[in-house]
């Protein structure tokens, strides 16, 4: 055993000093994979959204505007609203007005910051024979020089918000549950990417990221929400919510708002003055796959 | 309601009709602006919703005025149905709210009262697929209808 | 303590051999190493370097995976006969059946592993401190009977080795108990993988009442197939006792299983194709291609005409008796239903899509990397269990009181 006295301890301490304060420096500096270490330690510690405190939700909603910020170079700002008291969402979209321009795919991928390059769209639009309701000879990829072409119907689906959703009851983590307004929603900060809730839904609504999604800063959209459009980790599963971070404050969702042909209603099921009952009380409206009894909150009809 | 008035080009109509003499035959019309009518397959002509003393309005069927703002008193007239599904919010655009105070488009901002029906209009683009991956094509569907192919039977 | 020296003892038993042995582990290894690395590309870039897609958002990874659980329940096989009808011969080996048990359980949960988007938040099961959601989802039941199955297979040997370490007989009503349990648990851990699957009716080739059954079946053909191969090995390469009346009872038990198997194949084969509609798609599109789109019919009939050519030889008794024609009946057993239980049951249930679409999926070569270092692994956990095993069994590893020294 050595002692030197006096002397060895005054550089031993001074060691410690200089080590601790490197650490420090070195936790603060946006290292590890373009996040500090402090955020990347928190990040991987984080609970589930349904136990975090408020405390704890608001550092989180920080750590993902500083993420987007080194990752996109954007400030985002990160919402948490609370879902509406009294208010259950619904949607029904006109099949006899839709023509099959996919303009509801394109402003769902910008208002949604969905990754360009991993190419993800929460929207599809089938292309269907007039007469055939058979999913199996639908085109999904058609590009004819003018829509609606002749013969054909259209069918825009996306995630039906089911008041039953087999992938809520698939997930092994409970990352995904219904929100008291019937949004079926994801924590994406939970989610281990199993897809098992992938394989459970019947409407092809859920989405993996296979890569980190590519989102050019200039046309991010920096009104977010923890639960809906904030920026993506990779590995995850998403879908469409409705355009939470809109409906919760009264507004519609951008497919909605983006249709030319005025195809798409949405409202509070709950009001009985709302557009969408008035279109249930009045029309003749059907769900896909309504045998399987996922009780879809996306209702289709033509008149 | 959204206002129609300041997207019209040749509003106030007076500025031209003022000076011009009504007439109240009915004919094949050519003028200034572009009037052919693709509205009813010739069982209206113009003066069947512009007034014709009062160039700046429209009229329906009782000959009640009606500001072009509120055209859709106009195309109710004949549309009823569908005025009412535009009134209670299964027909038509909405934007900006579901909640509260609701913007309605016009029925002239999509449709064009002289020639009504939506054009076909190129699509967006088709979905992509994942990245690293191709899209192959499949063989389409010989998709006959089931009276063709009772026809062969039938001749079998 | 003495159960420190077992444990050490047992590993040093593990790395110690002949050069064959070495250049065994070495090999081994080295496949597993290759495969380590290409996963690390899959940490790095993400899902994307594999060939799955939003179509089809399972592949090659779960079709091992399904298959492996099989596997892992076959071992059972072994467990009833030996610890229920005491049959002394399948006694002898049944140690090494469990030890293959927990090869496959561990090589099933690396594959689920390997497949998860977010390995980083595995903690996220763990009940308290996660959320797991048991027992409605059933990937949660999966991985919870799947780390019971494990446990079970390794204190159930664990007793008994230790025990015949210490030159002791196991306490029959101690460990007798979990045997029971055992037995019950490694049909669950079949059935609930099978449920994993039928249970969504959004998967019309899946959602069949008929596939825990298949199921069950399936991995009693081809579980039995692997321990013949393996205990002749072992028979071969070590002088482990391995009686030929165990090979037999495995034999027949593969023959009745493959029976009904395939007795259930054409089930669904009838059941689907009769009156044909959208739910027969899947199995269209494997059997007889859809749409153009054709990539795993002719590996589906490939692996049923294996089965069928194995079924012949071994409802042929002499052919079955003799060892040539029953390796070569386990090994095309082996194969036909790894292709049928694996690619040809998960892919089918993506294609066609909910929405009617056709996309097709083709393993990368990261896939087949970590597929292969994955196997190897579990291939080599078993060498090391088999080795330690037969050491303690043959009684060349025993507990030396008198040798234990005490450092100065």
């Amino acid at each position: 055993m050595n002692h030197d006295g006096g002397k060895f301890d005054e550089a031993r301490r001074r060691f410690l000093r200089g080590l601790g304060m490197a650490t420090a420096t070195a936790a603060a500096q946006p290292a590890w994979g373009g996040e500090t270490f402090q955020d990347a330690f928190a990040d991987f510690f984080q609970k589930d959204y349904r136990r975090m405190s408020t405390e704890e939700i608001n550092a989180a909603l920080e750590r993902i505007e500083r993420k987007a910020k080194s990752r996109y170079e954007v400030e985002i700002d990160c919402q948490n609203t609370p879902p509406q008291p009294g208010v259950v969402y619904g949607y029904a979209i006109n099949i006899s007005r839709c023509k099959g321009y996919r303009d509801c795919v394109h402003a769902c991928v910008k208002e949604n910051n969905l990754g360009r390059d991993s190419q993800m769209q929460y929207i599809r639009v089938l292309q269907l024979d007039q007469g055939d309701f058979n999913l199996e000879h639908s085109d999904h990829y058609y590009e004819p020089e003018t829509v609606p072409v002749e013969g054909k119907h259209y069918l825009p689906i996306q995630c039906m918000q089911c008041d039953d959703p087999p992938c809520v009851k698939a997930c092994p983590v409970e990352a995904t549950w219904m929100e008291p307004d019937g949004i079926v929603v994801v924590d994406y900060d939970w989610c281990i990417g199993c897809r098992y809730c992938m394989a459970a839904c019947p409407y092809w609504a859920r989405h993996f990221n296979w890569t980190v999604p590519e989102i050019p800063a200039e046309e991010m959209n920096t009104n977010t929400h923890y639960l809906g459009n904030r920026p993506r980790p990779r590995g995850v599963v998403e879908k469409c919510h409705f355009c939470i971070h809109r409906t919760r404050k009264g507004q519609q969702p951008a497919c909605m708002e983006a249709c030319p042909t005025g195809s798409r209603i949405f409202g509070n099921l709950l009001d009985p003055d709302s557009e969408i009952r008035y279109v249930l009380a009045n029309k003749q409206v059907f769900r896909l796959k309504e045998d399987l009894g996922t009780e879809p909150k996306f209702w289709y009809f033509s008149d | 309601m959204l206002p129609r008035k300041h997207d019209l080009f040749f509003y106030p109509c007076d500025q031209c009709h003022e000076s011009m003499e009504p007439n109240p035959d009915i004919r094949p019309l050519n003028a200034m602006h572009d009037s052919t009518l693709e509205h009813g397959r010739g069982r209206i002509w113009c003066l069947s919703c512009h007034d014709l003393e009062n160039r700046n309005y429209l009229k329906t069927l009782l000959d009640e005025l009606v500001d072009i703002d509120e055209a859709y008193l106009v195309c109710g007239g004949c549309h009823a149905n569908r005025q009412k599904d535009w009134v209670f919010g299964a027909h038509g655009k909405r934007i900006a709210n579901w909640q509260g105070d609701r913007t309605l488009y016009n029925c002239t901002h999509c449709h064009d009262p002289h020639s009504p029906a939506i054009k076909a209009r190129a699509p967006q683009p088709a979905p992509p697929v994942r990245a690293g991956l191709e899209l192959k094509h499949g063989i389409d569907h010989e998709k006959t209808a089931i009276w063709e192919s009772q026809e062969e039977h039938d001749e079998q | 303590m003495t159960v420190i020296r077992f444990v050490i003892d047992g590993f040093r038993e593990m790395f110690r051999g002949p050069r064959e042995y070495w250049i065994w582990l070495m090999t081994l290894s080295v496949i597993v190493l290759f495969g380590a690395w290409r996963y690390s590309e899959q940490l790095t870039s993400g899902l994307v370097v594999t060939g799955m897609s939003d179509q089809v958002s399972w592949g090659f990874y779960i079709s091992n995976f399904a298959f492996l659980v099989g596997i892992a329940a076959a071992a059972v096989l072994l467990v009833i006969p030996a610890y229920i009808f005491d049959r002394k011969d399948i006694k002898d080996v049944v140690l090494v059946g469990e030890g293959m048990a927990v090869a496959a359980v561990t090589m099933a949960i690396l594959f689920v592993i390997a497949d998860l988007g977010r390995p980083d938040r595995l903690w996220h099961m763990i009940p308290g401190i996660g959320r797991f959601h048991w027992p409605v989802s059933l990937l949660a039941w999966d991985v919870l009977v799947l780390s019971v199955y494990f446990l079970l297979n390794l204190a159930i040997p664990f007793y008994v080795l230790y025990s015949h370490y210490r030159g002791k007989e196991p306490s029959f009503r101690l460990y007798f108990p979990f045997v029971v349990i055992a037995m019950f648990w490694a049909i669950s851990i079949h059935t609930v993988t099978a449920f994993l699957f039928s249970a969504n009716p959004a998967r019309p080739f899946w959602h069949t009442s008929l596939l825990g059954p298949r199921f069950i079946a399936s991995a009693f053909a081809s579980g039995p197939a692997l321990i013949i191969i393996t205990l002749q090995i072992v028979r071969k390469v070590t002088s482990y006792h391995v009686s030929q009346s165990v090979i037999d009872l495995l034999a027949i038990i593969m023959t009745f299983a493959l029976q009904i198997s395939l007795f259930f194949v054409g089930a669904e084969l009838f059941t689907d194709f009769y009156n044909e509609g959208a739910h027969a798609a899947s199995i269209h599109y494997l059997f007889l291609g859809l749409g153009g789109f054709d990539s795993l019919r002719s590996w589906i009939w490939f692996a049923l005409a294996l089965n069928m050519i194995a079924l012949v030889i071994l409802m042929i008794h002499p052919l079955r008796r003799k060892t040539l024609t029953l390796n070569i009946a386990c090994v095309l057993t082996f194969i036909g239903i790894w292709i049928e239980k694996g690619m040809g049951l998960v892919i089918p249930g993506f294609v066609p899509t909910p929405l009617g679409e056709i996309f097709e999926y083709v393993p990368t070569s990261v896939e087949l990397s970590v597929a292969a270092a994955i196997w190897a692994l579990g291939i080599l956990i078993f060498t090391l269990l088999a080795k330690a095993v037969i050491a303690i069994e043959q009684g060349k590893l025993r507990h030396h009181a008198k040798d234990v020294k005490y450092s100065s």
